[in-house]
């Protein structure tokens, strides 16, 4: 494939590079200082939940650890902050490399195993996690391995360029285009044809000689990268990190926002990060109990399971394609 | 028979006015009986309530003395608006809620927090933002070890330490086992500080900790015993303390072991729930006078509570502490330039001027200073499980250790020593 033909811009890709400009620019600007933490998470998980989205619209592949797997990537991020004194971008490519590592352990059972029983897997992987995370805790600038000390955490350091709240949220935002971006590499290159010969049928995959493991591999891995990269990047947003952040339930309702966003393009995965972390945050600014939001998302997932394939971001792009035929 | 319809209905509106009257009595700032008016002084609060409790007790008293602030002058005549969030035990919501207080609505001082959680998330916040939080129910380290956190309670910590000190100097321990929360902060720095005591007293001591997320109070127990302790300090939440009691009384340990603990089990409602069993064998270290205390200042609290805060609001030590942090805040805005209360810098200079304040809630000075640790409750009283109630065994006492040396240090600078 030419080179030309992996750069060719869609017109989705057109909005969301156009839609990812406006928010760097105005969004920072726009929002208060509690709004601007509620967007640096929502950016965080946007950018996990697209590492999931692909591999369930391309593999047919249910990973329900994506956020215990940035538990790690936020573990590393933090580690390497207390222990050397490098520049959060190294800090951040090595938390992202270490959970690349882990998503290709998680995807050991995967290369046997399809649907329920790799879910099942990266659910208890998940849950494995979570007892780790709540025993060990997470780095503050204490001595030894764990690097856990009784006391205030030390400092952290963020990236030179983007050293206040507001600087940081357009990192994220810069880091969520990158990855989609790599995603979108990824799907015009020989991994993404690898990946819907996989989906359709293995056999046939492997007929045609396809290294079924190997990309399978590849596929997990890439998600365990995003995931770790959004872990440090949500590390850097409070400086500190909490075991409750990373339970195995909240890997499931990231997945299950994802099937309510939709998973076959950015706009998907950007309606799941905010119905995760804006919704319950509105409820809370309205002072009503943040758990309805289970409540709605219980719902959006029925709507989205039975009327909605593509999710809700595949219902808005049909909603525009029949106003713009109409205009 | 109206004669005696008529007496009682008077002598009924008598009590009544006199209930009213004594509920009024309660002394709120400068106490002129004027309502505050004009632009509000914004004051901001975070407190936790889900899972594991509700730490709303501190900002409800606050609330409450505040409310009586602003009908009895307020601050120089302006009123405060109270900001109050709840983190949710979510470190995310506890950072979310501070920008939102700190920088959005500009507060000028935080007053009453009450969390595990926003203290350990937001103290480089403060320090940051050259804000003063006047805590009172803090739980975790960095909430006494931050330049800009200043708390009326004690937390585990000396508590704890208090607790140990009572089992050595009457209890006659010799080897103590703490138990505590699995969360560095919190169970490993207090039981840390009660080895480190019984250490320099030439004594033993071991902890174990139990997983916050899978607490297993069999197994503790079972861990307290083979660790060779005499003597069992309880430094859990209230629930979890009785469950862990429940177990040891299970295995009809009561008599085997002297029995001590932090605050948390200093809950009225604790002697009745643990029963006829635990009488005269559980004492607790209390961090503020008790509940039903004698003095002015405890009163006052009560009546407060009474005319200005829900009855379904709790009375109990974190309440205390909400009050004492309010009335403490709004003494020393009082006595600032009117014309500076609106400038945070100078209220959190103002508040960390703060010096020898007195109040029979405490059992020593409350100050603050410009410090990186500020821990001014460093004295209690112990309370006996007894007969379904507390009974005050040991008076005012000021703990030993090597924590407090520094802490001390600090006071001779001050000139409080």
């Amino acid at each position: 494939m030419q080179i030309t033909q992996i750069m060719q811009m869609t017109k989705s890709a057109k909005i969301g590079l156009l839609f990812a400009l406006l928010a760097f620019t105005f969004l920072p600007v726009l929002a208060g200082g509690q709004w601007i933490k509620i967007f640096i998470s929502t950016g965080c998980f946007i950018l996990a939940a697209s590492g999931v989205a692909f591999m369930y619209a391309r593999l047919g592949m249910v990973s329900l650890g994506q956020v215990a797997l940035m538990g790690i990537g936020g573990w590393v991020m933090l580690r390497m902050n207390h222990a050397f004194d490098l520049p959060f971008e190294i800090n951040l490519a090595v938390a992202g490399a270490v959970t690349l590592v882990f998503g290709w352990l998680l995807a050991m059972p995967a290369l046997k195993m399809r649907g329920l029983y790799l879910a099942l897997i990266t659910l208890m992987a998940a849950g494995g996690l979570e007892v780790i995370f709540s025993t060990y805790r997470f780095p503050n600038g204490g001595e030894g391995f764990w690097g856990v000390m009784p006391s205030v955490a030390a400092p952290f350091r963020r990236p030179l360029v983007a050293t206040d709240d507001a600087d940081y949220l357009r990192y994220i935002i810069f880091a969520i285009v990158v990855g989609f971006l790599i995603i979108e590499l990824h799907m015009r290159a020989a991994p993404g044809r690898a990946w819907a010969m996989i989906r359709r049928s293995e056999a046939a995959a492997y007929a045609s000689g396809v290294n079924v493991v190997y990309y399978k591999a590849w596929a997990f891995g890439l998600a365990g990268f995003l995931a770790g990269t959004s872990g440090g990047l949500l590390a850097g947003g409070l400086g500190l990190l909490d075991p409750a952040t990373f339970r195995a339930s909240e890997s499931i309702m990231l997945f299950a926002l994802m099937v309510v966003g939709g998973s076959r393009g950015w706009l998907g995965v950007v309606i799941a990060g905010v119905l995760y972390r804006v919704v319950p945050a509105l409820f809370n600014d309205w002072t009503i109990d943040a758990d309805i939001a289970l409540v709605i998302f219980g719902a959006a997932l029925l709507h989205a399971i039975i009327t909605a394939p593509n999710g809700l971001s595949g219902q808005l792009i049909d909603l525009f394609g029949k106003v713009g035929k109409r205009t | 028979m109206k004669k005696t319809t008529l007496v009682g209905l008077i002598a009924l509106g008598s009590l009544s006015m006199i209930g009213t009257a004594s509920a009024n009595d309660a002394v709120c700032g400068l106490n002129n009986g004027q309502a505050a008016s004009g632009e509000p002084i914004k004051v901001g609060a975070i407190y936790g309530n889900a899972a594991p409790g509700d730490f709303s007790a501190a900002t409800d008293a606050a609330n409450a003395y505040f409310k009586c602030v602003n009908e009895n002058g307020g601050i120089h005549g302006r009123p405060i608006q109270y900001l109050v969030e709840n983190d949710q035990w979510n470190p995310e919501l506890a950072a979310q809620a501070a920008a939102k207080l700190v920088k959005d609505e500009a507060v000028v001082a935080m007053v009453g927090n009450s969390s595990f959680v926003e203290m350990s998330v937001n103290a480089p916040m403060y320090a940051e933002n050259g804000i003063m939080a006047m805590a009172s129910g803090c739980a975790v380290s960095e909430c006494f070890e931050s330049s800009n956190i200043v708390s009326t309670n004690q937390g585990p910590l000396a508590s704890s330490v208090g607790a140990a000190m009572y089992a050595v100097e009457e209890l006659g321990a010799t080897n103590i086992s703490c138990i505590g929360m699995a969360i560095p902060s919190v169970g490993n720095w207090s039981c840390g500080a009660v080895q480190s005591y019984m250490e320099s007293k030439g004594l033993n001591a071991s902890y174990v900790l139990l997983n916050p997320a899978a607490p297993d109070v069999n197994s503790a127990l079972l861990e307290a015993i083979a660790s060779g302790a005499d003597s069992i300090l309880v430094n859990l939440p209230a629930g979890l303390a009785i469950a862990f009691l429940s177990v040891a009384e299970e295995q009809d340990l009561g008599d085997a072991y002297s029995w001590t603990s932090s605050t948390p089990l200093y809950d009225a409602s604790v002697p009745k729930t643990l029963g006829e069993y635990w009488s005269g064998k559980m004492f607790v270290s209390a961090e503020l006078t008790t509940i039903d205390g004698a003095g002015a200042d405890n009163q006052n609290w009560l009546r407060v509570m009474d005319a200005y805060a829900d009855p379904a609001d709790p009375r109990d030590t974190f309440a205390q502490a909400g009050y004492l942090s309010a009335r403490y805040f709004v003494k020393t805005m009082n006595e600032m330039n009117p014309v500076n209360v609106d400038n945070r810098a100078l209220v959190t200079a103002a508040i960390q001027a703060i010096k020898g304040y007195d109040s029979d809630l405490m059992c020593g000075p409350y100050y603050v200073g410009r410090a990186d640790r500020h821990m001014p409750n460093h004295a209690g009283i112990i309370v006996e499980v007894r007969d379904e109630a507390f009974h005050v065994v040991r008076d005012c006492f000021e703990y030993e250790g090597p924590y407090f040396e520094p802490i001390l240090d600090a006071e001779k600078t001050l000139g409080l020593r």
